[in-house]
């Protein structure tokens, strides 16, 4: 145990460095996948016949391959036709732009849980189609969408560990290589892990406070009733 | 004769190859209040919803005032603002709060600075006894305590005419009295109104006139008396006798 909390002492500052760019990951990829999902489910939603199919391809190229594939195919696959990235471009890129496909799923999932009479009173008051959207399913999808957009948060926070494939300094990039300078895999992962542990936890509970905040009586998925 | 507030020419609505309003005519007065009715399925809901434009007319003129609000070019949502309407279901905005409901439409659509809003959505609130709920949000209110709210929503937009789609059906029985008592209020104030309703009491009472629709149109016509007393129709006879059993006429 001692050994271990000197090898943490001395292994800390390096993971968390990674730590740092791991949250930055995090943070980038989740705000391009909110630029380019709540956008997508509203032109899926809202959207007409042609812009329908142009959303199903993004989801459905996203969704349907393996993220290390598209991280692969971003920074190895590009360059050949003349588009380079640095890594962390690529990073970014590849990790929000996946998001923005998930993320659009859930938003459309809650949009679609706003009930169309909610609509029909925007318009009854004399609301435009985009104010409707705008002042009255926006407001209560963006409150239902929570639960799952956490779970997203959450899933993005791990899913950025496989970034050290493309040599980007994050938690688990540094941890592999603490690992083997010290020749102690235990430890470090053992350590990466708890640090792991502590962002979920401190996020689902930043989450679930922004929730709580933001909650309105009677408008939730029957979650927390009163 | 005064100039109808709203006249409805040839009115007709499909979707699809289905067509649910047939040749439907009438002519609304001002201040004069108007029962719709008739059995489920036969286009009361689509008529209404024609009238304000939330469905497209498949053909056939709309005047409101004298204004054609059916031909081209014309601003819809303008339109729908000067017609208020109110729902079976209620609709209230359930991220808003009472008040919230009733301004937010004075607010981004009218362009009333809020404050002066919140002072008319009180007024308004005051009007169909809500307005001690103001701060409370829908999922708190009973189900006549939302229906009033749901009026003066629509009552804030200062509208020309109100638009009543079974406003009491989805109420439990004790609770209707307390909306048809402001829907009351409302007619003796003068107000224009075209309701659809199987409340043939409230009709009876407060009704001008009364469309019985068949089919997609309109299959009778005439003042509550003569409507539930002496139906010129068959149909209306035997609606009105599966409506209210036991009362033959
Ligand atoms: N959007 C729609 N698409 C197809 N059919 C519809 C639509 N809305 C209503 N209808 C049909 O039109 C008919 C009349 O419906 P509705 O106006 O709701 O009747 P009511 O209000 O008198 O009960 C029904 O047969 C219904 O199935
Ligand atoms: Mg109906």
């Amino acid at each position: 145990m001692k050994e271990f909390l000197a090898y943490a002492k001395m292994a800390l500052p390096d993971l968390l460095q990674g730590t740092v760019v791991t949250l930055e990951l995090t943070a980038g990829a989740l705000l391009i996948g909110l630029a380019i999902g709540l956008p997508l489910s509203l032109m899926r939603v809202y959207g007409g016949r042609l812009i329908q199919p142009l959303c199903t391809a993004y989801l459905t190229v996203f969704r349907g391959t393996p993220l290390l594939v598209q991280l692969f195919v971003v920074y190895y696959g590009l360059p050949e036709i003349g588009v380079a990235f640095s890594r962390m471009t690529a990073a970014f890129l590849t990790l929000g732009c996946n998001s923005g496909a998930y993320q659009c799923e859930y938003f459309r999932g809650a949009i679609q849980a706003v009930s169309t009479g909610q609509m029909q009173a925007a318009r009854g008051i004399g609301m435009s189609r985009l104010q409707g959207i705008r002042h009255i399913i926006l407001p209560q999808a963006l409150r239902l969408v929570i639960p799952a957009w956490s779970n997203e948060f959450i899933a993005m926070v791990k899913y950025t560990a496989i970034v050290f494939l493309i040599a980007v300094p994050d938690l688990m990039s540094k941890a592999k290589i603490l690992s083997s300078q010290n020749f102690a895999p235990i430890q470090t992962y053992v350590l990466v892990a708890m640090i792991y542990l502590v962002l979920v936890g401190a996020l689902g509970l930043m989450l679930h406070v922004v929730q709580q905040k933001l909650a309105v009586p009677g408008l939730d998925f029957g979650m927390d009733k009163r | 004769m005064p100039l109808p507030v709203l006249r409805i020419e040839k009115l007709c609505k499909s979707f699809g190859n289905t067509a649910v309003i047939t040749d439907v005519s009438f002519d609304v007065i001002p201040s004069e209040v108007i029962v719709v009715i008739g059995s489920s399925g036969t286009g009361k809901s689509t008529m209404l919803q024609c009238i304000n434009l939330l469905l497209r007319p498949t053909s056939g003129r709309i005047f409101l005032e004298e204004k054609e609000i059916t031909a081209p070019g014309v601003n819809q949502d303008n339109v729908r603002r000067q017609m208020g309407m109110v729902f079976q279901e209620f609709n209230l905005f359930n991220h808003l709060t009472v008040l919230g409901n009733v301004t937010i439409g004075m607010v981004k659509v009218s362009g009333i600075p809020a404050k002066q809003a919140k002072e008319k959505a009180l007024q308004e609130l005051e009007r169909v006894g809500m307005a001690e709920h103001c701060e409370k949000y829908p999922a708190q209110l009973s189900g006549g305590q939302k229906q009033r709210v749901g009026i003066a929503r629509a009552l804030g937009m200062d509208p020309k005419v109100m638009l009543f789609d079974e406003p009491t059906s989805a109420l439990d029985p004790e609770l209707t009295g307390e909306v048809l008592a402001v829907m009351q209020k409302l007619a003796a104030e003068g107000m224009t109104m075209i309701i659809v309703s199987h409340e043939m009491g409230f009709a009876r009472e407060v009704a001008d006139r009364v469309i019985f629709m068949e089919n997609g149109t309109i299959e009778e016509q005439g003042i509550p008396d003569q409507i539930f007393s002496t139906p010129r129709s068959e149909r209306t006879r035997k609606f009105l006798s599966v409506i209210r059993p036991g009362k033959s006429v």
